[in-house]
């Protein structure tokens, strides 16, 4: 044993070491190392709850994923989602942070507003939104139809059926998310576009760059790093969505919510196939590991520049 | 600074305080629903300002509480979320003390794996974490509620990171003095950390109370749900009742709306420092 090699103050410290661990590490084997290791193992059994027997089955579950059309449309359905929010969503999360980086009055205030959706419950947002959806009463509908009458738009304004028809329900659910979250990145873009130096555009300014230019030459270039890191994360966390279509639409209507880890709930938590839910799990854990690891070849290549 | 008109400046304000209305608009819309009597909330153009403004549906609530127990699952979100957090804060201190400070074979192998598994989503393992509550028989119990939740490693992270810039010539002269390195972490970096531990305490009892998918999986009695999930029962029972609804929202927000006015500068820099959303 290397501790007991160690001279005698040495071995002390490290024993205190290994019992200052030692609480955390007993949990994080028990909740985080070992339902890595095992989540795998049972995707690789026909895993009923019920069930007495755990057959192995070798990667028929995978198999049968790659033919089950559900699961197909759950694919599609996530990627159509990351598609609605990742990109407007970080628009709008800049274009707030532009906004305040503008030195205006009330700063905080403004920043208070737009941060405070992240705070909410997923559970809170559904519920509000689901009353702004309302077909009839909707404060949606209701401000549209202002609006509509007020342009003296031609023909009478039609209620739009958001989260009521296959059509609308995921770009309604996709606007509820932005909203729910552009504050996060907001806040991380503000602190980007603080850190640059004023002189750069001071420069810019002096050699007859105008407001379009010193945008685009100097914030977007030297904003790199947090454009990135909050598009990797974006993604990441757009490809887990799960509470919204679980409380507002449960998937429908004709399955045009359906995500991958709503599908990974059903089959696990309403058909008890554990082993077929857990495959679900871990090709989902692949796609987040390659957008992971882009990040980190992303963010190192522009750390050796 | 001094106030000067100019058109682009004007429209800046115009377009921003229009953006903060949009934001602000949902939750004041369930803040104000929450106080309308039922025959105010359905109707053509939005009561902004109720005409009869009441507190029957609070008092509602409180009737339904054999089928929708709203105090229970306040009781519920209220242990879970401050338990939790405080003992996370001791585990992960404790754990960040020991790789930032103490030498031990190993150290720097286990805080490796132990930062790796932040890529691993929480859903990933909730179907084996399910099963391990069955087998250890803490389903329906405060022990399934919040003990998984303990595991994460963005604590150990954060406050180790944090805790390496602390002077070390202040812990040496703690040792001169006679002070064990028991008496270090509790009187030299518990006290040092503060900062870090403020940040980690707050975001642990937001995510501890907003969580959705450990209490909707490690419990199915009625009593022991928390407020998020208990809401979406509330919302299948009570589905056209939305006066009652949004009561119940508004108590679910209440406290993290609370907390957020009061440590709003803290939460904000806590983002920035730690990339982390809420």
């Amino acid at each position: 044993m290397k501790v007991l090699s160690l001279p005698p103050h040495r071995r002390h410290e490290a024993l205190v070491g290994y019992l200052f661990i030692a609480p955390y590490i007993v949990l994080f084997v028990a909740f985080v190392l070992v339902p890595v290791v095992w989540g795998f193992f049972i995707s690789l059994h026909n895993w009923h709850v019920l069930g007495e027997q755990k057959p192995f089955v070798g990667l028929a579950n995978y198999r049968a994923l790659l033919k089950d059309d559900l699961f197909g449309i759950a694919l599609l359905n996530t990627g159509y989602f990351a598609l609605l929010t990742v990109i407007p969503g970080n628009v709008v999360s800049l274009l707030l942070a532009l906004g305040l980086n503008a030195r205006i009055r009330g700063e905080d205030v403004y920043k208070a507003i737009f941060y405070l959706p992240v705070i909410l419950s997923v559970a809170v947002v559904a519920i509000i939104w689901r009353w702004m959806y309302s077909t009839e009463f909707g404060l949606l509908n209701y401000y549209l139809k202002v609006v509509w009458e007020f342009l003296r738009l031609p023909g009478e304004f039609q209620p739009v059926p958001w989260l009521n028809s296959p059509q609308s329900a995921m770009p309604s659910l996709a606007l509820m998310s932005i909203w729910w979250g552009a504050g996060g990145n907001m806040l991380i873009y503000l602190a980007g576009l603080r850190a640059i130096p004023e002189e750069y555009y001071e420069a810019a300014r002096i050699d007859g760059a105008g407001g379009w230019a010193r945008f685009w030459h100097i914030t977007l270039p030297l904003l790199r790093p947090s454009l990135l890191f909050c598009l990797v994360m974006s993604l990441i966390g757009s490809s887990q969505v799960f509470g919204q279509s679980y409380i507002l639409t449960g998937g429908g209507p004709h399955y045009s919510t359906l995500t991958v880890v709503l599908y990974m709930y059903q089959t696990g938590f309403s058909l008890y196939r554990m082993g077929y839910a857990c495959a679900v799990a871990y090709i989902m854990f692949a796609i987040v590991l390659v957008f992971t690891l882009l990040q980190f070849r992303l963010l190192s290549a522009r750390q050796e520049e | 600074m001094r106030w000067r008109f100019s058109p682009a400046r004007f429209l800046l304000y115009l377009l921003m305080t229009f953006a903060a209305i949009l934001f602000l608009m949902p939750v004041a819309w369930m803040l104000v629903m929450s106080i309308l009597p039922e025959h105010e909330i359905f109707q053509p153009v939005p009561h902004w300002i109720p005409q009869e403004p009441t507190l029957q549906n609070f008092q509602e609530l409180f009737k339904r509480a054999e089928e929708a127990p709203v105090l229970r699952w306040f009781f519920n979100s209220v242990f879970v979320a401050g338990t939790g957090t405080i003992c996370y804060l001791l585990l992960t201190s404790m754990a960040a003390y020991a790789f930032s400070r103490l030498q031990f074979p190993g150290r720097n192998v286990l805080f490796f794996i132990v930062i790796s598994t932040l890529i691993i989503p929480g859903q990933v393992t909730i179907i084996p974490v399910f099963l391990l509550l069955q087998k250890l028989h803490w389903f329906n119990t405060y022990y399934a509620l919040i003990v998984p939740g303990l595991a994460g490693a963005f604590g150990v992270f954060l406050l180790r990171q944090f805790f390496l810039t602390i002077p070390k010539e202040l812990e040496e002269a703690a040792l001169i003095d006679g002070c064990g390195r028991a008496g270090i972490y509790w009187r030299v970096i518990l006290p040092l950390g503060k900062p870090a531990l403020a940040t980690l305490a707050i975001f642990s009892f937001l995510g501890g109370w907003n969580d959705f998918m450990l209490p909707l999986i490690a419990t199915n009695e009625i009593e022991m749900r928390t407020l998020p999930v208990g809401l979406t029962i509330f919302l299948g029972r009570y589905s056209m009742q939305y006066g009652l609804v949004m009561a119940t929202a508004v108590i679910a927000t209440l406290p993290v709306l609370v907390m957020f006015l009061l440590f709003q500068r803290h939460i904000i820099r806590g983002v920035v420092l730690t990339g982390l959303k809420g």
